[in-house]
């Protein structure tokens, strides 16, 4: 028996005016955490959105759950068994969170009161705003917000996530909770969860994605993507300005990735995030990649 | 952390649709301009319940004011509230020519509150033994006129809200509607003739009594006040879909473009024939 994955996407390509947003992307998807990384205007954003049923690509082929949604009843079977945090959410006047909640609930037809409140009741727990689902939505801090996002996507546990920056704006003890949400998740669904913090990826996924220029550059296990930086990374006393990377650590220490051991350094432990500046050179440094 | 709960059986379309409406209709009756109205609409009423005349199916101005023109600001504020999510939105199953039906159901909620005032009106009438020189069934007419555009400015509202990304452009709509409606006042200032009478009732809303000078006697304008009302419903009709069209796609957005033909000509046939009655005035 073949095993369907989830999300199937050949050669798919966006062109918004011109430019090539996503350029024949092949990528296919299973139960697990999938990263996805990539410096700002990669194009994950774009492909979380084509995969979301949002978007609709220029070229290629996007199968969900072995289907290619076509027709509106297509459409609505495969949206019925995915949910989507997007990276801007404009948020509603004159709701309150649970209220917020519950109206995504009911588009996602639910349409009975008392299994819907529970559920709502539910994802508002597992994101830890329970406490102020009552509040209004524009009395929300930037966080709490981010996390109302997320516990809409999470309304009846998904077979597909689709997460477009969860953690920006969320505090640290926060995160926490929401790695071992997304963790949960990931046992049984398909999550696919584009970030700039490349310690999320690290602590959560067994796969990565590199995207940049609308390409995949990395396709693979994060452990393999790490793998590429060793043996290049280094801790040295001064800078080293020919390196592909170099700052100065809490302890009055340089981390140096390049290519070569500055003088006098002694090697260190590579990092996800040494992988992907050496993986992307100078466009991840000016681009930028948040620690 | 509760354990996951059963999640829903695919709903029908028809059961997603009820529920959302009396979602919408809920956010619809808490809306703070709404609540105003429903205000305006009860003080502005009982202070002109004191002295009745025949003339008082224009009343009906009332409720077309506080309820339909108030309702364009509502109904607008609304369908944009919800399209703020906008992608989380689009990727629910609920697609957008089902949030749009949704929406112009709970426009149903300003009418309700209009077809109560009616009842409440026309029992003030009753009670107040006019001679009602012109017929319970006109008065009734002249009523509903005021019923449907409680109806009708919510759903231009939702309309607008649809097709326009700017924040103003339900008070534009707003402004519109009332230009057009003082436009086609024109019509009772000419001669009593069927174009005359076109003039007239070609707005979104009309009212039917005036006077040759102040204190000339006051006169009912020609035509069919039920006609009128028809013509009113079909214009809500087309409000509605032309509403609904924006988000549809494929074979649901060609019968919804086939259905706003046929509006289009339910329309002209219904305002045709309000402006084929009897053009003489009625002197009160
Ligand atoms: N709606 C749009 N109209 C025009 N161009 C767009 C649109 N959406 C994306 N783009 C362009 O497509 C490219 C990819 O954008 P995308 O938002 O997918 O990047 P991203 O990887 O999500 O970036 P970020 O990390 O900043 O969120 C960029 O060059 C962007 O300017
Ligand atoms: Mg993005």
């Amino acid at each position: 028996m073949t095993v369907v994955p989830t999300v199937a996407l050949t050669g798919v390509t966006k062109r918004f005016r011109g430019t090539a947003a996503l350029d024949d992307v092949h990528l296919t998807l299973g139960p697990g955490i999938t990263g996805l990384l990539g410096p700002n205007g990669a194009g994950k954003t774009t492909l979380l959105r084509i995969t979301a049923t949002v978007l609709t690509p220029g070229a290629g082929e996007v199968v969900l759950f072995g289907t290619r949604p076509a027709g509106p009843e297509q459409l609505a079977a495969v949206r019925r068994r995915l949910g989507y945090l997007p990276q801007e959410m404009g948020h509603p006047r004159g709701f309150t969170g649970f209220g917020f909640v519950d109206y995504m609930a009911v588009l996602k037809e639910w349409t009975d009161r008392a299994a819907r409140h529970a559920e709502v009741r539910r994802v508002l727990e597992l994101v830890d705003l329970d406490g102020v689902a009552a509040r209004r939505v524009s009395a929300l801090s930037g966080g709490q917000r981010r996390r109302l996002g997320l516990a809409q996507a999470l309304l009846g546990d998904p077979d597909l996530l689709l997460l477009d920056e969860p953690t920006t704006g969320v505090d640290p003890g926060q995160r926490v909770t929401l790695r071992q949400v997304l963790s949960r998740a990931g046992e049984r669904s398909t999550v696919l969860l584009s970030t700039h913090q490349t310690e999320d990826v690290a602590a959560l996924c067994d796969r990565v994605v590199v995207l940049d220029g609308g390409r995949v550059r990395f396709d693979g296990a994060v452990a393999d993507l790490v793998a590429t930086a060793a043996g290049r990374v280094w801790l040295a006393d001064a800078p080293d300005p020919a390196a592909r990377a170099s700052w100065r650590t809490g302890t009055g220490r340089h981390r140096v990735v390049g290519q070569a051991a500055p003088a006098g350094a002694e090697p260190a432990e590579p990092t996800l995030e040494d992988a992907y500046l050496l993986l992307l050179g100078e466009r991840a440094r000016t681009t930028g990649v948040a620690a | 952390m509760s354990a996951v709960l059963a999640r829903p059986a695919p709903s029908t379309r028809g059961a997603t649709l009820r529920t959302l409406a009396a979602a919408e209709a809920r956010r619809y009756a808490r809306s703070p301009v709404f609540l105003a109205g429903v205000l305006l609409l009860l003080w502005a009423t009982a202070t002109s319940l004191g002295d009745l005349d025949d003339a008082g199916g224009d009343l009906a101005v009332v409720p077309a004011a506080c309820l339909g023109l108030a309702g364009v600001l509502v109904g607008h504020s609304l369908t944009r509230s919800t399209s703020r999510p906008g992608d989380a939105v689009r990727a629910a199953p609920a697609d957008g020519a089902l949030r749009t039906a949704a929406l112009a159901l709970a426009c149903l909620v300003p009418g309700a509150v209009a077809l109560a005032w009616a009842v409440w009106v026309a029992l003030a009438l009753a009670a107040a033994d006019l001679p009602v020189a012109i017929g319970w069934g006109r008065q009734a007419g002249m009523l509903a006129t005021g019923v449907v555009a409680a109806v009708g400015g919510p759903l231009v509202g939702v309309l607008v809200g649809r097709w326009t990304r700017f924040p103003g452009a339900g008070l534009v709509a707003a402004v519109v509607l009332t230009g057009w409606t003082l436009a086609c006042t024109a019509g009772l200032m000419m001669t009593a003739t069927r174009w005359g009478t076109l003039v007239h009732l070609n707005a979104p809303f009309a009212t039917w009594t005036s006077a040759d000078g102040p204190d000339a006697p006051p006169w009912l304008a020609g035509g069919s006040p039920w006609w009128y009302v028809a013509y009113q419903v079909a214009l809500c009709g087309l409000a509605a879909t032309a509403a609904m069209v924006h988000e549809a796609t494929g074979a649901r957005r060609t019968r919804l473009w086939r259905v706003l033909a046929v509006l289009a000509v339910v329309a002209v046939g219904c305002l045709a024939l309000a402006c084929a009655a009897d053009p003489t005035r009625v002197f009160l």
